[in-house]
């Protein structure tokens, strides 16, 4: 893929950038299908119910039946929305939730951009999803909207501060913002183990960006009808959705590489298992979590949110910077 | 035709065109649009320029800030106001007229230069954060740390007119 992407651009090259971006949403659009029947299926056996087993054998094709319902839907436009930003707001959610895949290195050969600063590409992308948020809510004129769009605004702001802060102790033991570098250094141990607090801090603080249990209120049925698409429906609503779970596949994919030493084997003597297994091992590890998480939490209280970003996560990822820092520069002769 | 030719053209051109069309809306929350639409393709000629760092903390920076100042724009404006331009004609002739003559002293300036020949594009790719990094910590290093206090500053100042606010209350 590097190769390509320095050779002079021509037909031929063009042709070969389309046809792996089309693998890849191919990749994704497969991985999200499945993901919500996972979802439906896992909350259904956690909570005593049998999950979706209507369309196609076990219901596998349940997920199908619903986009395509999504995608042939009317597409409804409220007459007081400002029209050009209501198209806009689902590609501006979007695209970015895509654009960060480009960076992760799937597994030794796999893998788009070899990027220099690819963790810091990551964490900059994902902030114009909450440009396309914001967006959403005050084109589609309606309160419910605009006040879920505000929600999710200041919750993703919030939440940003102490994601970027808890990674930043990955940086200095790694010496390298680059993801592949940030791999290869785990080869004796997981940062999961010598970056725990970082771990722990960082989990929370994806689960709040990425808008999921117990950090949903951006879209609380209960309160505000739907959050900040209320308005929307059928192919765009879709995108929403979507961009949504390419989130959860993009924020699966980094902590695997931060944390859980992407395609790097448990054991040495286990390199056998060719490394994509292994990374979509770990990658499932975190899905499941997910889903875990949201049939076993409650929802957190709008005025606890932000406290909680600010006073308890933010001061904890500061330590650990600090803690880092020291350890860091004591081992290489500092004092 | 390069690569780089097409990029830099889609770029500036998106660069040009948000910021011309965040004059001529007149609505806050298409203007704070147009504005990012610039602010990211502003990143991309970053890129294109192989200052990647640069571009990426352009768009870390800039889409936040442009986050907030959506925010503000709506929660201080009604939904449909427009802002309605002065329609004085003798003055906007005026205005045309300046920008004319302008653009053809600064197009006349940049064509009659002798730009010094471009620097040779560096062999392998360097690793855009580490030298920033060392530049910052040995040659700019007491900028950088008076730019530190001043920022720290700014956050206590904040948090000081923040709380005197929550007092009253």
């Amino acid at each position: 893929m590097n190769t390509l992407l320095q050779q002079a651009p021509s037909w031929g090259t063009t042709l070969w950038f389309i046809i792996a971006a089309v693998l890849l949403l191919a990749v994704v659009l497969g991985f999200v299908t499945y993901a919500i029947y996972f979802e439906r299926k896992v909350i259904g056996w956690m909570q005593l119910r049998i999950g979706p087993n209507r369309v196609g054998p076990l219901g596998l094709l349940q997920t199908v039946a619903d986009v395509a319902k999504l995608l042939l839907k009317e597409d409804v436009r409220p007459q007081h929305a400002d029209k050009a930003l209501f198209t806009l707001a689902p590609i501006l959610a979007y695209a970015p939730a895509f654009a960060v895949l480009a960076v992760m290195p799937f597994s030794e050969s796999i893998q788009f951009a070899d990027l220099g600063i690819g963790l810091l590409y990551y964490i900059a992308l994902s902030g114009i999803t909450v440009l396309g948020v914001i967006t959403a809510g005050w084109a589609s004129n309606n309160k419910y909207s605009l006040i879920g769009g505000l929600r999710s605004a200041a919750q993703m702001i919030s939440y940003e501060v102490p994601l970027v802060m808890s990674v930043v102790g990955i940086v200095l033991l790694t010496g390298s913002m680059n993801l592949e570098d940030i791999v290869k250094a785990q080869q004796d141990v997981w940062n999961i183990v010598p970056q725990f607090i970082g771990f722990a801090v960082f989990i929370i603080a994806a689960q709040a960006e990425l808008n999921r249990t117990p950090f949903d209120l951006p879209e609380a049925e209960s309160e505000l009808v739907g959050g900040y698409h209320v308005e929307y429906s059928g192919f765009r609503f879709a995108m929403f959705m979507l961009a949504e779970y390419v989130y959860m596949f993009g924020m699966g994919a980094l902590i695997t590489i931060l944390f859980l030493g992407g395609w790097l084997p448990i054991h040495p003597s286990l390199d056998f298992i060719p490394g994509i297994v292994w990374f979509i091992l770990k990658f499932s590890l975190y899905v499941f979590l997910q889903f875990w998480i949201r049939a076993t939490m409650p929802r957190l209280r709008v005025d606890q949110l932000m406290s909680f970003a600010w006073k308890v996560l933010l001061p904890v990822a500061l330590f650990n910077i600090l803690l880092t820092a020291v350890v860091v520069s004591y081992q290489n002769g500092m004092f | 035709m390069t690569g780089e030719f097409v990029a830099f053209f889609i770029l500036s051109l998106l660069t040009i065109g948000g910021a011309v069309f965040m004059i001529s809306f007149t609505r806050v929350v298409h203007m704070v649009i147009s504005l990012g639409v610039t602010f990211i393709s502003i990143a991309g000629l970053f890129v294109l320029l192989g200052a990647e760092f640069v571009g990426v903390a352009q768009i870390l920076v800039y889409s936040g800030a442009i986050s907030i100042l959506m925010l503000f724009g709506i929660m201080l404006t009604k939904h449909d106001a427009n802002d309605e331009g002065t329609g004085r004609t003798w003055k906007n002739r005026f205005i045309l007229l300046f920008v004319i003559v302008l653009f053809g002293l600064l197009f006349w300036g940049v064509q009659n230069t002798p730009w010094p020949a471009p620097p040779p594009p560096a062999d392998a790719p360097v690793d855009n954060a580490k030298e920033i990094g060392i530049e910052v910590f040995t040659k700019f290093v007491i900028p950088f740390e008076l730019l530190s206090v001043l920022l720290l500053v700014a956050l206590v100042g904040a948090i000081i007119m923040a709380k005197k606010e929550g007092d009253n209350e």
